[in-house]
């Protein structure tokens, strides 16, 4: 049944990374031996607390910050949850973010920025929707389904911008940057300093590190208040007995990712555009979204969409073949629904609910690649010839469908 | 063998459907697969699967190389089926919600709006099987496996209906025949799990099913023979004539309701497991239907009032069933279901007799 004869090929990367070995050593010895409350007294316990902070200051250099203003918590989206505990204003939102800071935004007074249709944010388009109850700017530092990177440095100087004027007039609210750079920090810099944010969040999940393991940084201005009660770990920010194999992973697998970081996106780059030119020359009509400028986008993520064409066909059609592809951000595809991301750029619908969106990672060779692209080739034509359908019908519903505004 | 004949055929992510739309493609028809959403909604302890049948029904679809469709019944069945079957247990009926879904939805707004796109035909996983009469009638069998046969649960549905239906799965002599074949046509659903009981209910059963819809209210347990008030419950409306769980007496020997009273609150039980009060030796039927529209001769013919229960002998007169011997009695509301050898005629639903009179306040 499985033409490629047992080969397995995982371009699901955005969704899950596997543990580097480096990783899983490291942590290891914490799930077992070493395995003592941090908090208690006793010399040994006293150690585990020690190596929990030399995580937390490995990770603080690698992110340009202090140790004291990192806080773990169990994944990003609860230290996005934290972020946005932090205000009780109107807060100010892209209409791509995850669906994390979305449902927390959704709890404030709030306005929701638009998006182009390669998912930049336009700065001048933040510095409009901030009113002066404004306490919170949210904007990922990339997107996880179309891979843009956003213009985060410049939405930072928008709202300087209105702290000084907010200064100058005598007005007491605070606002704050926030940042979620989970899906960006494999592929760049996540510096606080040169990014000019006052929080940011980080996961351990995309970086080949442990799951349920994040961390939200905040400047010395934000106070953050708890979501979780307990024994005030954390500085009684996050209670709980701390994730320590998680947050030891996390460190290491922060600074593997930082060291291989210039090369291994030069790499992910080649082999995206391996993969972009291989459906392309077979699926002339394929229409690539996001960004054009490479510098604006993630390496490792391409997005594609087959014109009427079902994507949810053609994942398990390609699951088949040994290839596993998402079609969006996993909450979405679950619930079946169009992913907000794709509502959100413009994307009509047919073309929407025929995108794939295919992320490489640092296991992906030139070989998967290839074979991947042949299996997609294999399957969108399956399903072509089911639908009736040749490539000349095909191109002609792309351009119907106004395809052409996305990205090459 | 029918060409181009375009079937609909509604595909659950189960093993039955599964393998009704791959032989239905087999034999060349020209098949859509349809999963028919019907209900989404989550109980205390268990997650409704809707999304998780989808996803295997789609793995089936791809597989096969079909079309699937998505068709919200959600309205329909709720206002048809779960309503229906609260409202029945709040009257002190205990009701087959499977025949309702299978008249109202899947042969009520299934077959419509199939014919209404365009089929000639459609399918279904159930285990029965449609004879064509070359007198153009159209007669519902038993299914070939007696163990498996559903149509205790079809009784209700009409000749016109069936007319148009084809029940692949009702031809193969047994289920692990079904799954045999399913693994051999790389389906994916061999190894699911057969899925008795009411489907929207689950694992939890239908108590808390109830519990979430209606408001518990204390009563009183009351021995049939003595009149003694033996314990307290939680609502008459929970509990079936028969039943033996769920009674909190606190000890002693096992009781069985006899009878439930859902106007006064009081559930009947005894503890003798023989007592003449469990048993009857007719049943009265109201809601009376059959497949062929007319009704059948009185005479003598087989009947089943459960899903695979034992079928026995009894004289139909009107809409009453004469019984050789006593019977355990039936709960109303259930199905008593009319058989002419392999042939389902149609039934009825088992009537309330009247308010419950104990010996005691005779």
């Amino acid at each position: 049944m499985t033409a490629g004869a047992g080969r397995e090929v995982y371009l699901d990367y955005a969704a899950a990374t596997p543990v580097d070995p480096e990783v899983a050593a490291v942590m290891l010895p914490y799930l077992t031996e070493r395995f003592w409350n941090p908090s208690a007294p006793y010399a040994r316990a006293r150690e585990v607390r020690d190596d929990v902070e030399r995580a937390r200051g490995t990770l603080a250099r690698l992110i340009g910050a202090r140790p004291d203003n990192l806080v773990f918590t169990a994944g990003a989206t609860e230290a996005n949850n934290l972020a946005f505990a932090a205000v009780d204003g109107h807060v100010v939102v892209d209409a791509i973010e995850h669906e994390s800071v979305l449902a927390c935004a959704g709890m404030h007074a709030r306005r929701t920025v638009r998006v182009g249709a390669d998912g930049l944010v336009d700065p001048a388009a933040v510095a409009r929707a901030i009113r002066p109850d404004t306490e919170l700017v949210s904007v990922e530092l990339a997107n996880g389904e179309v891979g843009c990177i956003q213009p985060v440095r410049d939405i930072s100087r928008v709202v300087a911008a209105e702290r000084a004027r907010r200064l100058e007039a005598g007005e007491k609210t605070p606002i704050y940057l926030h940042s979620d750079a989970s899906q960006a920090a494999g592929a760049l810099s996540v510096n606080v300093g040169s990014l000019g944010v006052d929080m940011l969040t980080l996961s351990a999940a995309k970086v080949y590190g442990p799951k349920q393991v994040g961390v939200l940084w905040a400047s010395d201005d934000v106070r953050l208040r708890p979501l979780v009660y307990g024994g005030g770990q954390e500085g009684g920010v996050r209670s709980g007995t701390e994730n320590v194999a998680g947050v030891v992973g996390f460190a290491r697998a922060l600074e593997l990712a930082s060291e291989r970081r210039a090369e291994e996106s030069r790499r992910l780059a080649g082999l995206r555009e391996r993969l972009r030119s291989a459906l392309a020359s077979e699926l002339p009509w394929v229409v690539v979204s996001g960004p054009r400028n490479p510098k604006r986008r993630l390496p490792g993520l391409l997005h594609v969409s087959f014109a009427g064409i079902e994507a949810r066909r053609l994942v398990i059609a390609l699951e088949r073949e040994g290839v596993s592809v998402g079609t969006g951000s996993a909450c979405a595809a679950s619930r079946m629904r169009v992913s907000h991301v794709l509502d959100a750029i413009g994307m009509p619908r047919p073309l929407a609910e025929g995108s794939l969106r295919l992320t490489l990672g640092r296991p992906t060779t030139e070989g998967d690649v290839d074979y991947a692209a042949a299996a997609i080739v294999r399957c969108v034509r399956a399903e072509m010839a089911r639908l009736g359908r040749d490539d000349e019908s095909q191109a002609a519903l792309a351009a119907a469908l106004g395809a052409g505004a996305g990205g090459v | 063998m029918a060409g181009a004949s375009r079937v609909f055929c509604g595909l659950s992510g189960g093993v039955d459907s599964a393998l009704a739309c791959a032989l239905l493609v087999e034999r060349g028809y020209d098949v859509t697969a349809v999963y028919m959403r019907n209900w989404s909604q989550d109980l205390p302890g268990f997650r409704c699967p809707w999304a998780d049948d989808l996803a295997d029904a789609e793995r089936v679809a791809v597989t096969l190389g079909i079309p699937l469709e998505v068709w919200d019944c959600e309205d329909e069945y709720r206002a048809t089926v779960v309503d229906y079957l609260v409202d029945a247990y709040a009257r002190g009926y205990t009701p087959n919600p499977d025949v309702m879904c299978n008249q109202t939805i899947k042969f009520g707004t299934f077959v419509d709006r199939a014919l209404e796109r365009g089929a000639d035909l459609v399918a279904t996983g159930h285990y029965g099987r449609v004879e064509r009469g070359d007198d153009g009638r159209t007669r519902l069998l038993r299914a070939l496996d007696e163990h498996k046969d559903q149509t205790y649960f079809l009784w209700r549905v009409g000749e016109e209906a069936l007319s148009r239906a084809l029940l692949p799965v009702g031809e193969i002599r047994d289920k692990a025949e079904v799954r045999r074949m399913c693994a051999e046509r790389g389906l994916g659903v061999e190894a699911k799990p057969d899925s008795d009981g009411i489907c929207f209910v689950g694992p939890v059963g239908i108590r808390t099913f109830l519990l979430d819809a209606l408001e518990r209210r204390a009563g009183d347990v009351v021995e049939w023979e003595t009149g003694r008030v033996l314990g307290r419950h939680d609502g008459a409306f929970l509990f079936t004539v028969g039943q033996r769980k769920g009674l909190d007496l606190g000890g002693g020997p096992a009781r069985y309701v006899v009878s439930t009273d859902t106007e006064e609150n009081v559930v009947y039980v005894t503890a003798d497991h023989d007592s003449p009060a469990l048993f009857c030796r007719e049943l009265t039927l109201e809601d009376v239907r059959w497949i062929s529209g007319d009704a059948p001769a009185p005479g003598r013919y087989l009947v089943r009032t459960r899903h695979t229960g034992e079928l026995r002998e009894a004289l139909l007169d009107g809409s009453v069933l004469r019984f050789d011997e006593p019977v355990r009695r039936v709960a109303p509301g259930q199905s008593a279901v009319v058989y002419d050898g392999l042939r389902c005629l149609g039934g009825g639903v088992v009537r309330r007799d009247g308010p419950f009179v104990s010996p005691e306040s005779e």
